[in-house]
């Protein structure tokens, strides 16, 4: 055999290896979207085979019962405060301590970054005694907000490392033109950073997006400040045994972040290893 | 000159303010509360802790404790899972490298569990394990899949494992696959023409040059596997009788559930000494054994 064919018959081997893995592995999502569209005879009988009949009726039971625009707006909305508040407040906080470097900075880098090292199950009771005391627990606002807690920390680290390869001179021209600290951050420094922003952006979409732990302890009281993993917890854990709707309310709650997946692959990839590697 | 100085230093202050003042009341204060009422009784209902000393860290410490048995899990699952979660991982990121059509498309097959809810995975599983399982059965008379994979407490570790490293596989595969694309390649090439094969350039050129991202999976899997919590309890809720419990898990029923909050802290400290012990320990053997070019 020449050395042409044994290579080809190598990437053949390979391939078709891959493809029996690939779809071994993605194969439970699969079965999740088949059995959602069962009605519920077929689903206890069979929960391998094709559906026969498509009961699309299990979708409108399911939005309806857990209200499920209200639980996505919920999602969207503490999703959107807390990266809004940890993406400005880190960095800034990340653009002075870089320019300034004083002991006072010094010290207030260790202080910001340090928490990294705290595990949240370390602080979750008296997490839950303080956030009552400050009316922060039971609202969608206040979860948005106890994220820039837990998000500053890394994200001041990623920000931080960033800073370092912008050349002083460019702010400093902005500063001789007369442009306030402030402004110089906002209309010249925040520009420059799009790249690392992304980065943190995506790991704590997919963070806040996804927790389940916080948003049990702070807003699983009430029906109208609940999260859609924290709904599909408990309505899966209310349909004990019927399958067809606890399968459709799974398939609710990860359809928006598959969506976002096969839509911005490349950034999220990007963004994952980028803050992997930095943080 | 002086009062140029003097607005400059407010500004450094003003600006670094929020930062440190959300990270102090969302994190210190709860953990240096949690360091007080670890030296307490406390049931959540009464007004005042009753302070008692180091009982709670007695009690715990003295054997035989569920937290223990917890922290034993958690051991074991953490070790389950760093190895065979990078040994997966490194071999598909390999395969992964390869130039071949659609490449992208399997990559992003392998990273759709990591960007799903993990208790959502745990539901999948549960119902794989029970349903899928049951028909399995049915279809070929295995015994294979007859067991019972939740419910006896040996088993109930291994799917436990299995799940959370499906769930995070893809993860640790993209970083691999980015270690793999820094290799330079005409080190590579000089090893080809110095002739080395296949293997051994593998063995002796890309994996002594994959140090960092060596370092980087294992301490990303081993924090993360430290802290498992959402998928057991959507797949086990801690049992078999208790045999899944991790160390956060059994901190949270504590706390939470038998509403002792003296002990449930307690707990909590030991928990985030044992992590940062381990993490550091592992954090200096990894990144004091790379290579450089």
């Amino acid at each position: 055999m020449t050395r042409q064919k044994r290579r080809f018959l190598h990437k053949t081997v390979l391939v078709l290896a891959l493809i029996a893995a690939a779809g071994f592995y993605i194969y439970p999502v699969f079965l999740m979207f088949m059995n959602s569209v069962k009605p519920f005879g077929e689903i206890v009988s069979d929960a391998i085979s094709f559906p026969t009949t498509l009961a699309w009726e299990n979708y409108s039971y399911v939005i309806d019962k857990i209200d499920y625009f209200r639980l996505f707006v919920n999602n969207v909305m503490i999703t959107v405060v807390g990266i809004a508040g940890i993406v400005a407040f880190s960095s800034i906080a990340a653009y002075i301590l870089d320019r300034r470097r004083t002991r006072y900075t010094k010290l207030a880098y260790t202080v910001i970054i340090t928490p990294m090292l705290i595990p949240f199950q370390t602080i979750m009771i008296t997490l839950l005694k303080s956030m009552n005391v400050l009316h922060l627990s039971g609202s969608r606002l206040g979860l948005g907000v106890q994220y820039w807690g837990f998000g500053i920390p890394m994200a001041s680290f990623i920000f931080y490392n960033f800073m370092k390869t912008i050349p002083k001179e460019i702010d400093e021209s902005a500063v001789i033109d007369g442009a306030s600290t402030l402004r110089t951050f906002c209309s010249i420094i925040f520009p420059l950073l799009k790249s690392v922003t992304v980065t943190v952006i995506v790991l704590d979409v997919m963070w806040i997006w996804n927790d389940f732990l916080l948003p049990l302890l702070m807003v699983n009281s009430s029906n109208e400040t609940k999260t859609l993993v924290l709904a599909a917890y408990t309505f899966v854990g209310q349909m004990n045994t019927k399958w067809h709707y606890a399968m459709t309310a799974m398939v609710l709650a990860v359809v928006p972040s598959i969506l976002i997946f096969i839509f911005l692959q490349k950034y999220i990839v990007d963004g994952v290893v980028a803050g992997a590697v930095k943080g | 000159m002086r009062s140029v100085k003097w607005k400059e230093g407010l500004e450094t202050v003003l600006f670094t303010l929020p930062a440190i003042l959300l990270v102090t009341v969302m994190m210190y204060i709860p953990f240096f509360m949690s360091g007080y009422y670890s030296l307490t009784e406390w049931n959540g209902i009464a007004k005042e802790p009753v302070f008692n000393g180091l009982d709670n860290f007695r009690a715990i410490l003295s054997g035989g404790s569920e937290y223990m048995g917890a922290v034993w899990f958690t051991v074991k699952y953490t070790i389950g899972f760093v190895v065979f979660t990078n040994i997966a991982a490194l071999a598909l990121a390999v395969a992964l490298t390869q130039k071949f059509r659609f490449v992208n498309v399997f990559r992003g097959i392998f990273f759709i569990p990591y960007i799903m809810s993990m208790t959502i995975v745990g539901f999948i599983w549960k119902f794989i394990f029970t349903q899928g399982f049951a028909k399995l059965y049915d279809l070929t008379g295995w015994a294979f899949w007859n067991e019972s994979w939740l419910g006896s407490p040996k088993l109930a570790f291994y799917s436990v494992v299995f799940v959370g490293i499906w769930q995070a596989l893809g993860f640790y595969i993209v970083l691999y696959i980015a270690g793999l694309q820094a290799v330079p390649a005409d080190v590579l090439e000089a090893a080809t023409v110095d002739g080395a094969g296949r293997c051994q350039r593998f063995f002796k050129v890309t994996l002594p040059l994959l140090g960092p991202s060596f370092t980087t999976c294992i301490f990303m899997s081993l924090t993360n596997s430290l802290k498992v919590f959402d998928i057991i309890l959507a797949l086990t809720k801690g049992g078999p009788g208790g045999a899944t419990y991790s160390a956060t898990l059994q901190i949270y029923k504590d706390a939470f559930t038998n509403n002792r909050y003296g002990l449930g802290s307690a707990e909590s400290i030991l928990y985030f000494v044992f992590v940062l012990v381990v993490t550091q320990l592992v954090l200096k053997l990894f990144s004091s054994r790379e290579v450089d070019l």
